[in-house]
């Protein structure tokens, strides 16, 4: 008798919480995507997101990078928004209110760095002297202190400017440039015009430096509207199936969406490494609720060269890096 | 349209001048009461941040800023220690501002005189002073590349349209009567320049000279957004990207406290070039 009425009262207050959550709905869902090439572009194109959230008013903010998305989300302009792993090790060790929910993309040849052909650089050490730009605070301007660190080469033996990447396409082209690490659709500005690539992301990840960006959730949307969260984690997954099972077709949209001829569209498209969303819960990425994956040593170490490079205060221990990988609604959208 | 954005600048610029006249029995008074002000604001501030009303990230507490301050003036931000910041930016400011003077007095002088100049310039200086710097800058960087001579610019362009605006203002405000009277005694048009127009109009191109070097301020940041890798702009600029905001704010605080006493300079300057006034 009493543990049916306990169960009745269980069933009750789940059914309750049921409806109150169904009832609580947001009006607008609000999502910067970065102006790079990734399956956003996909969902935001098939109008994906609308279709999960029927009813809402949706927009989208298109954002330059990372250090304005950063300033967006810190000025709460945003529900979801997407970061690169240094911004990501800066927002999580700032206490940005954010969680990792995503992998958005990996990064490979889509950013890479370009050098002036007639300047004979084959090497980062042939950099010396010279001008160099990158958007600071970026997955590129970590690659390149990286790499010249690697290669032995002091920084301040050449000129580091932080442009954004339409400048240093407007740059390269007035020749103020030699050299810049940064990404499509405008790297392929700088390479059409007297440019070849020296190193790509993609090659850094293979030397142990992986870069991607991650799509991110605002934790006070994450605290009142969780199932909304699901939403937005299926319509990009949905995103992400339609490019691996689409490629011509996905390349014609990133085309249209950029405003590009549709054979660079398909060569950023290969260029970008994109994870099918039941892979993102393996070690290699996001890794599950239990035990998070590999994504938390790739931001303990950007945090860390951060620091050293003055740019942090201090570095977090590695339990914070994991709490702000939430696989969670993942795992859901998935069926773990 | 000139003429009536004019009127409200210099009435209250006019105030100013006059009440620097009867300054003297006021000063402990006026400068308790700033002194207040400035207590008032560091107070609050304290007590926001100590009773955590505010979250850290964005309003720092006081000796957070003041240990930015004091880490940036021995170790530096980025490469350059806070007087290097600094110099870069004042040397962008100053020269900036020399150039706006030296093209902006001149060419007010000839409008203010000249109905014929005024008619023939004026769509230009209208045209361009509204333009939001920005939207200026953007252009000014396709033309002249990334390095000084666009972040000159801008901080020329930023400071020209006030210069000139007040000088025509203050030159077409001279009383005719002392024009007519040194033309009665012979005066040349130099004579009328430089011992008519320039002493009695030179109380108000200086107040337009203070709003101008105000302006060249303003644009200061977006200056050096673009490609720079020093000054104080540059500096508040790239901390706001890694969310430094101590740096922010000691910053602001930095450019704040330079922009008053480089007006206080021109006061001073103004003084000895300008006794009557």
């Amino acid at each position: 008798m009493i543990k049916r009425l306990v169960a009745t009262l269980a069933v009750t207050t789940l059914a309750l919480t049921a409806t109150a959550r169904a009832e609580e709905k947001p009006t607008k869902v609000t999502v910067g995507y970065l102006n790079l090439v990734n399956a956003q572009l996909v969902t935001k194109h098939l109008g994906l997101l609308a279709k999960e959230m029927p009813g809402i008013d949706i927009k989208y903010v298109k954002i330059g990078g990372g250090g304005d998305m950063l300033r967006a989300i810190a000025g709460n302009d945003l529900d979801f928004g997407g970061l690169g792993n240094p911004p990501t090790a800066i927002g999580a060790t700032r206490a940005l209110p954010i969680k990792g929910i995503l992998v958005i993309n990996m990064l490979d040849y889509v950013e890479a760095m370009v050098v002036r052909t007639d300047k004979n650089i084959t090497s980062l050490k042939d950099l010396k002297g010279k001008t160099v730009a990158a958007p600071f605070g970026s997955t590129t301007h970590y690659l390149l202190l990286q790499a010249l660190k690697d290669e032995g080469v002091d920084p301040a033996s050449l000129k580091i400017l932080d442009l954004a990447p339409s400048d240093i396409a407007a740059a390269w082209l007035r020749g103020d440039i030699d050299a810049a690490w940064f990404w499509e659709p405008n790297l392929d500005k700088a390479v059409k015009n007297g440019g070849k690539i020296l190193v790509t992301s993609g090659e850094m990840a293979k030397r142990g430096y992986p870069t991607w960006d991650i799509g991110v959730v605002m934790n006070a949307f994450a605290e009142k509207y969780p199932s909304y969260v699901e939403k937005f984690v299926k319509a990009e997954c949905e995103g992400i199936d339609f490019w691996l099972k689409n490629p011509e077709k996905t390349a014609e949209i990133i085309a249209e969406e950029l405003s590009l001829p549709l054979p660079d569209a398909t060569r950023m498209m290969n260029g970008t490494g994109m994870v099918p969303c039941s892979k993102q819960l393996t070690d290699d990425y996001l890794g599950t609720s239990a035990k998070k994956g590999k994504f938390v040593d790739t931001l303990l170490s950007t945090a860390d060269f951060l620091v050293k490079q003055e740019r942090l205060p201090k570095l977090l221990p590695r339990t914070e890096f994991e709490a702000f990988i939430q696989p969670a609604y993942l795992e859901k959208v998935v069926g773990h | 349209m000139s003429v009536e954005a004019s009127h409200m600048v210099i009435p209250i610029s006019a105030d100013r001048t006059r009440r620097g006249g009867l300054r003297v029995p006021n000063i402990p008074r006026s400068i308790l009461l700033s002194a207040l002000t400035v207590a008032m604001l560091l107070a609050t501030w304290t007590v926001v941040t100590e009773m955590g009303w505010a979250n850290e990230l964005f309003l720092p507490k006081p000796q957070a800023v003041w240990a930015a301050f004091v880490k940036t003036m021995t170790k530096g931000y980025q490469g350059a220690t806070l007087l290097q910041h600094l110099g870069a930016s004042l040397y962008r400011i100053l020269t900036a501002f020399a150039l706006a003077c030296v093209v902006g007095i001149p060419l007010g002088v000839v409008m203010g005189v000249s109905r014929n100049a005024r008619a023939l310039l004026n769509p230009l200086i209208e045209f361009y002073r509204p333009l939001p710097p920005l939207g200026l800058y953007t252009l000014l960087v396709m033309w002249l590349g990334i390095g000084e001579s666009s972040k000159l610019s801008l901080l020329f362009l930023a400071g020209l349209p006030g210069i000139v605006i007040s000088t025509i203002q203050a030159v077409t405000s001279v009383d005719p009567v002392y024009v007519r009277a040194a033309q009665s005694l012979g005066a040349t048009r130099r004579d009328l320049l430089f011992h008519v127009y320039l002493p009695a109009a030179g109380p108000l191109i200086l107040a337009g000279m203070r709003i101008s070097l105000g302006f060249t301020y303003t644009v200061l940041v977006a200056a050096e957004i673009v490609a720079a890798s020093a000054g104080i702009g540059w500096m508040i600029w790239d901390a706001a990207k890694f969310l430094l905001s101590d740096v922010v704010i000691m910053g602001l605080i930095v450019l704040g406290l330079t922009g008053i006493v480089l007006d206080l300079a021109m006061r001073a300057i103004a003084k000895l070039l300008m006794p009557w006034a």
